[in-house]
């Protein structure tokens, strides 16, 4: 395994568990931004080979920052983190390209099988 | 039930309907006709094709009496094939009553939308009495119909334009899917993830429908828990397997299904056999625009909404009157007005806007046709097409869909009759087997283009440059390719030795060319690429019934030409005139254009001065200038049309009422170009 991943979520503590989470999985967290710009120039700078992206962010929210992301690689694996209340919003991003979503709050697993099946398509 | 739909759809259905069967109708009386002459077996075979047809049709739109019809005169014609029934005088007569009512029944379809208070009771009897049984009263339309509308396996009933599309699959080989996918209870999304699947299917197969469907978000996402998704797929599961392969997805189930046209009880070998004959069917001429239309209501509210601020606005300007009567102050009733009139002009825009909007229909209801107008051509060509349309939902002005339709499909039919190589000659070229017509349309700004590409031969330029010059073109020899190319819109090139000659297209091209650019105002270009393929691209005027425009006066009258039509304005030294060949010309950006005068356009004298006020009207690549008296303001105006009556030179497209009363003649420029040749 070993994929890189870049996580997305102006909220440290979110941050936090993903990182503990995918990092014991085996996964390498090559950067992690706190708002959606951020977001967009790490994952210039980073090129990883998924993006965890919050979609409730300060400075450029989420939806934005994925189209932005699309631009730079139109493949590239994104996968939305939402709260409930936001169906509006993820199908939106599907219709953008998302690979998959994630509703909060989530369990360990769910993140871990929609990086999983998203890193293999 | 029939079809479910709602709101415009019903309407767009029911139009796509009529339209079809308008032409089966029209069909089943000539064959008829035809067989009172001689009945070979082929006609026989097309006849009992046509009524299935009208039978299956009329059904899924839930028309009964049609259905049922048809039904019975399927039926006899059934006995016929089969030899157990002599096609006679009586069965002859009641055939043709049998399309004659149709046909009536249609009519009255199209005008109020349904079949209410029609009876075939009377003739459906008389029908069942020819194949020997009585048919019950009131029973439904036969098994054939009770199938589709409630199959016992629970399909939904596809409407017609579903049904096509599974037809084209069909066509292309690929078979006809249930996927049934079902979501893990605890997924807090369940629309979310059954759209993610959707959108993934979208992306490598045809989905047809899905069940729920997948527009709009739901009120109840629970819905979504399983979703039947019906799509067109070529064979093999893998393509399926992979977008089904999503997170939180607790099964998926593939079911391969029948298609709707097997189930329907056609017999097989009589639907291969009927589809491989006879003319490719032009779409006909469609019915003229109906007197009401159907309009979605937000449009509508949109707007009342607009009507609702105009109530406040003259309200405003009626206290502004009462208000002079008072004596209010000069200075303070002129910053009123001043205000009244700026919201009155955004409210006038935006009604405008509003309006032209109830006015304008997707652009699907032209397009929708060209799949089987190919599917006919290419079975009669034996040449393999492939028809990908693109922007089906641009929208256009309902008063160009009548003018647009003929031209596109005249298009459409070069490009696979003389556009596109055979087979053999494509595998030689190193070319798919399968030609390639791609329509699509976009909006541009305030224009409309339509592009029709094919990737055959190309326009071979070189040829078409020796036909011109063999026509006496002046110039052909010197001609740009560009040049060249416009060649191919002048009359003379639509002669019959052209269509086998010029390897490319030809075929009454410049009925295209002035459809488009005079009856559309619009424009038509060819690009092509030997061996690559032809492009015809056309752009429109989004709307026929407002446009920005130049107004001019010349000897008193007012005159306008579209913005569209005009390249520039000028001023024009006497001296700068002179005679060539017998007509006037004048130097214009580093060419020579033709000079003339509105006076002299109505068979006067150009008056005589120093110097000229004058435009550069152009209409495609001709330029030409046009002396008047004054150039006056651009505004937009609306146009009505104008009668030849008062039109004998076809100098003008329309005209327009100012709000003063005064009568405006608009510029009709097809003119520049004629004399560019």
């Amino acid at each position: 395994m070993g994929a890189k991943i870049l996580i997305a979520d102006d909220l440290s503590f979110m941050r936090m568990i993903q990182r503990e989470i995918l990092t014991e999985r085996g996964y390498t967290i090559v950067g992690e931004a706190t708002d959606g710009l951020d977001a967009v120039n790490k994952f210039q700078a980073l090129n990883p080979d998924l993006v965890l992206l919050d979609i409730t962010m300060p400075n450029m929210n989420g939806l934005e920052a994925m189209r932005k992301i699309f631009t730079i690689n139109p493949k590239a694996r994104v996968i939305m983190c939402s709260a409930l209340g936001q169906q509006s919003l993820i199908v939106e991003a599907i219709r953008a390209g998302v690979k998959d979503f994630i509703v909060k709050p989530f369990k360990p697993e769910r993140i871990l099988s929609a990086i999983d099946k998203a890193l293999q398509a | 039930m029939p079809v479910m739909v709602n709101g415009p759809d019903e309407a767009r259905l029911r139009r796509a309907f009529l339209e079809e069967a308008e032409e089966i109708v029209q069909r089943l009386s000539e064959s008829l006709a035809h067989m009172e002459e001689s009945a070979d077996r082929e006609l026989v075979n097309e006849v009992f094709r046509l009524t299935h047809s009208l039978k299956s049709e009329s059904a899924l739109m839930g028309y009964q009496s049609l259905s049922r019809l048809a039904h019975a005169m399927e039926d006899v014609l059934g006995k016929v094939r089969s030899g157990s029934l002599s096609l006679g005088r009586e069965a002859l007569d009641l055939l043709t009553a049998g399309a004659d009512r149709s046909a009536v029944m249609m009519a009255d379809i199209s005008r109020t939308g349904t079949e209410d208070g029609a009876d075939v009771e009377d003739l459906v009897g008389s029908l069942a009495v020819l194949v020997g049984k009585e048919s019950a009263p009131g029973a439904p339309a036969g098994p054939a119909a009770a199938r589709t509308l409630a199959s016992a396996r629970g399909e939904p009933a596809f409407d017609a334009v579903e049904l096509r599309r599974i037809e084209e699959a069909r066509d292309r080989g690929e078979s006809l899917v249930r996927l049934t996918v079902r979501v893990l209870p605890d997924e807090p999304m369940k629309f979310a993830r059954a759209f993610l699947v959707f959108s993934n299917l979208e992306q490598v197969v045809n989905v047809i429908r899905a069940v729920p469907p997948m527009d709009g978000l739901p009120t109840r996402d629970e819905e979504y828990a399983e979703t039947v998704f019906y799509l067109t797929a070529p064979p093999g599961d893998e393509l399926l397997e992979g977008a089904s392969r999503v997170d939180q997805i607790e099964s998926t189930a593939v079911e391969r299904i029948g298609f709707p046209g097997a189930a329907a009880g056609v017999d097989a070998s009589v639907a291969a056999e009927g589809a491989g004959e006879g003319a490719p069917t032009e779409p006909q001429a469609r019915p003229a625009e109906k007197s009401s239309i159907r309009v979605d209501t937000r449009k509508l509210d949109e707007l009342w909404s607009f009507v609702a601020e105009l109530v406040i606005h003259k309200a405003h300007i009626s206290r502004l009157c009462d208000g002079v009567a008072r004596g209010m102050e000069a200075a303070m009733i002129h910053e009123e007005l001043l205000e009244s009139a700026d919201s009155l002009e955004k409210l006038s825009s935006g009604m405008q806007q509003a309006m032209r909007d109830t006015r304008m229909i997707p652009i699907s209801i032209i397009f929708s046709k060209f799949p089987r107008l190919v599917r006919d051509l290419s079975r009669k060509l034996g040449k393999p097409v492939e028809l990908a349309l693109e922007g089906e939902d641009t929208e256009i002005d309902r008063s160009l869909v009548e003018s647009l339709s003929d031209p596109l499909t005249h298009i459409i039919r070069n490009s696979v009759d003389h556009g596109l190589e055979f087979p053999e000659e494509r595998v030689r070229l190193g070319k798919p087997e399968k030609g390639r017509i791609t329509v699509s349309a976009r909006r541009q700004g305030g224009t409309i283009v339509i592009e029709l590409a094919d990737d055959g031969r190309g326009l071979d330029t070189e040829r078409i440059r020796r036909k011109g010059m063999d026509m006496g073109v002046p110039n052909a020899s010197a001609m740009t390719e560009a040049q060249v190319r416009e060649l191919v819109f002048l009359p003379g090139f639509s002669t019959k030795d052209v269509v086998t000659d010029v390897s490319g297209r030809g075929v009454g091209m410049d009925v295209v060319a002035t459809r488009v650019r005079t009856d559309l105002r619009g424009d038509v270009e060819l690009a092509s690429e030997p061996g690559r393929g032809t492009r015809v691209i056309l752009r429109l005027p989004l709307t026929l019934t407002i446009v920005n425009s130049l107004l001019l006066a010349d000897q008193g009258q007012l005159y306008a030409v579209p913005l569209s039509d005009l390249d520039s304005t000028a001023k024009l030294p006497a001296a700068d005139i002179s005679l060539e060949d017998g007509a006037e010309v004048a130097p214009w950006m580093g060419e020579v254009i033709r000079v003339h005068s509105m006076s002299g356009l109505l068979g006067g004298d150009r008056p005589s001065r120093d110097e000229y006020f004058a435009v550069v009207l152009r209409h495609g690549d001709g330029r030409a200038f046009l002396i008047v008296d004054e150039l006056m303001e651009e505004r937009e105006i609306v146009i009505k049309p104008v009668d030849d009556l008062v039109n004998p030179l076809r100098l003008f497209s329309g005209v327009s009422i100012l709000e003063d009363g005064r009568l405006v003649f608009i510029l009709d420029t097809s003119f520049v170009r004629r004399d560019n040749f």
